[in-house]
């Protein structure tokens, strides 16, 4: 059975996962190309090969690639593509920004703890050491927290393949630890744990196939200074109230992360509401998509606060400034997707 | 310019080739290291012919379809030109280091 369609309609359907305006301009190209490469000239075989042959999965692979580095496109693709494709570049670095900072936070507390350096001995709330309760896969997913560091740094170099390898290494430890939290019933807030790896672990590296060959670099000096600039927006507070025996003034993690976005979003808006910035509706795409990753890990943590009405208060006030910082941005962000029309072909005939 | 871009620049300084000859041409060339599926070979296209180093040559009908034919650029001859410079230069360091580290260097210092 053909399935009532032929491998030419079948391979125009794979086609549809590319824009529009690339289909425009290339889609009957691509398919004579494509039949080319099945067609034997003999009309029997080419009978049977038209009505029962499929696209093989690495031919549909590989036009799934192409369509990822379209829609997140590099600087030669239209507008909207383009805006997309900066927005979860920025995004990307964003996140791998915060497990870097996590990472650093790790180095820095070892090595108070252990007074390198000539430091003084840090206050008992402070001491850190590399053994958390639960055996190797946790002490394991803190040591590769310190790897996240490198990480930031190789793709804020641009190096992406390697990033990218060393990313997927990273995120196995955190999922070997989670298995077995899960299985030996120590974990205290299952979901919240499992929504990170998902988020922030599996989503991230996923993501970052937007750094394809046709991205551009990132702003290397901007991005590599956000490191130190990060640990101490984020930890120098964090470390004080730790220090001084306040740590109830202090948010849980996805609180901390909402509040730092919605900051984010203010700090942005006299940008975002210039009509001279021009390209700030990117900042802002980024921005929203930040708030909606962070948004959506409040709301799965709300559920370890079901039995403290305060805490679940607290939590959702976190969630309503962030909700509206974003929303004061979000015009902006709309504005960086108006469709542009794509970029002349020199040469090329239009299909 | 990727290893991809280059194969299919090459394929092109011999004429003016449609999409499918390109990708047999590309095997041959790179003695079959490099397999191009479709959706790689248009990715590469694309950005050649936005770089302005390949354009359109002609249309030809072929058993009810049209085949586009494409050809290098004189942009796209000197980008490879060029190209092929850098390759050769690091061939030629390649045997010099080898000339110099191999067994009969080895042989001389011993």
């Amino acid at each position: 059975m053909s399935g009532g369609l032929g491998l030419e309609q079948r391979y125009r359907r794979v086609l549809r996962l590319l824009p529009g305006y690339y289909r425009d301009r290339w889609e009957e190209d691509m398919v004579a190309a494509f039949l080319d490469s099945w067609l034997t000239g003999d009309p029997d075989d080419d009978e049977c090969i038209l009505e029962f042959c499929k696209p093989t999965w690495p031919e549909v692979a590989s036009v799934a690639a192409l369509a990822a580095r379209l829609y997140l496109g590099g600087a030669a693709t239209p507008r909207r593509y383009f805006a997309w494709g900066q927005a979860l570049r920025r995004a990307v670095l964003t996140v791998v920004l915060m497990h870097a900072v996590l990472g650093l936070d790790v180095l820095v507390r070892t090595a108070w703890s252990h007074r390198l350096f000539g430091l003084p001995a840090p206050p008992a709330s402070l001491v850190f050491a590399f053994a958390p309760p639960g055996g190797v896969w946790p002490s394991l997913y803190d040591l590769v927290n310190v790897a996240w560091v490198v990480i930031f740094v190789t793709l804020a170099l641009g190096n992406y393949r390697t990033a990218r390898v060393l990313a997927v290494l990273a995120i196995v430890p955190g999922l070997a630890a989670l298995l077995q939290a899960q299985v030996t019933g120590i974990m205290p807030a299952p979901f919240g744990r499992w929504a990170w790896w998902v988020l922030f672990d599996l989503g991230l590296v996923v993501a970052m196939a937007a750094f394809h060959s046709d991205a551009p670099p990132p702003a290397r000096l901007p991005w590599l200074l956000a490191l130190p600039a990060g640990y101490l927006l984020v930890y120098g507070p964090v470390l004080a109230l730790l220090a001084t025996g306040n740590s109830a003034w202090l948010p849980d993690w996805p609180g901390v992360c909402c509040l730092l976005v919605a900051l984010a979003c203010l700090v942005h808006i006299p940008r975002a509401w210039s009509r001279q910035a021009g390209g700030s509706g990117v900042w802002s795409l980024t921005l929203v998509l930040l708030a909606a990753v962070f948004g959506a890990f409040r709301i799965v943590t709300l559920a370890g606060y079901l039995h403290d009405p305060h805490l679940l208060k607290v939590s959702l006030a976190e969630l309503v400034i962030l909700v509206t910082a974003a929303a004061l941005v979000a015009p902006d962000a709309a504005r960086a997707q108006a469709a542009a029309p794509a970029p002349p072909y020199p040469g090329v005939m239009a299909a | 310019m990727t290893g991809q871009a280059f194969f299919v620049l090459t394929a092109l300084a011999g004429g003016p080739r449609h999409g499918y000859g390109i990708v047999g041409e590309v095997a041959e060339l790179s003695q079959g290291r490099v397999q191009l599926k479709i959706g790689s070979l248009y990715g590469v296209l694309d950005r050649l012919a936005v770089e302005g180093l390949i354009e359109a040559d002609r249309e030809e009908a072929h058993e009810g379809r049209l085949r586009r034919y494409y050809r290098l650029t004189r942009d796209g001859r000197h980008a490879l030109a060029e190209e092929a410079e850098v390759h050769a230069a690091a061939a030629r360091a390649v045997r010099a280091r080898l000339r110099l580290t191999g067994p009969a260097a080895a042989g001389t210092a011993g």
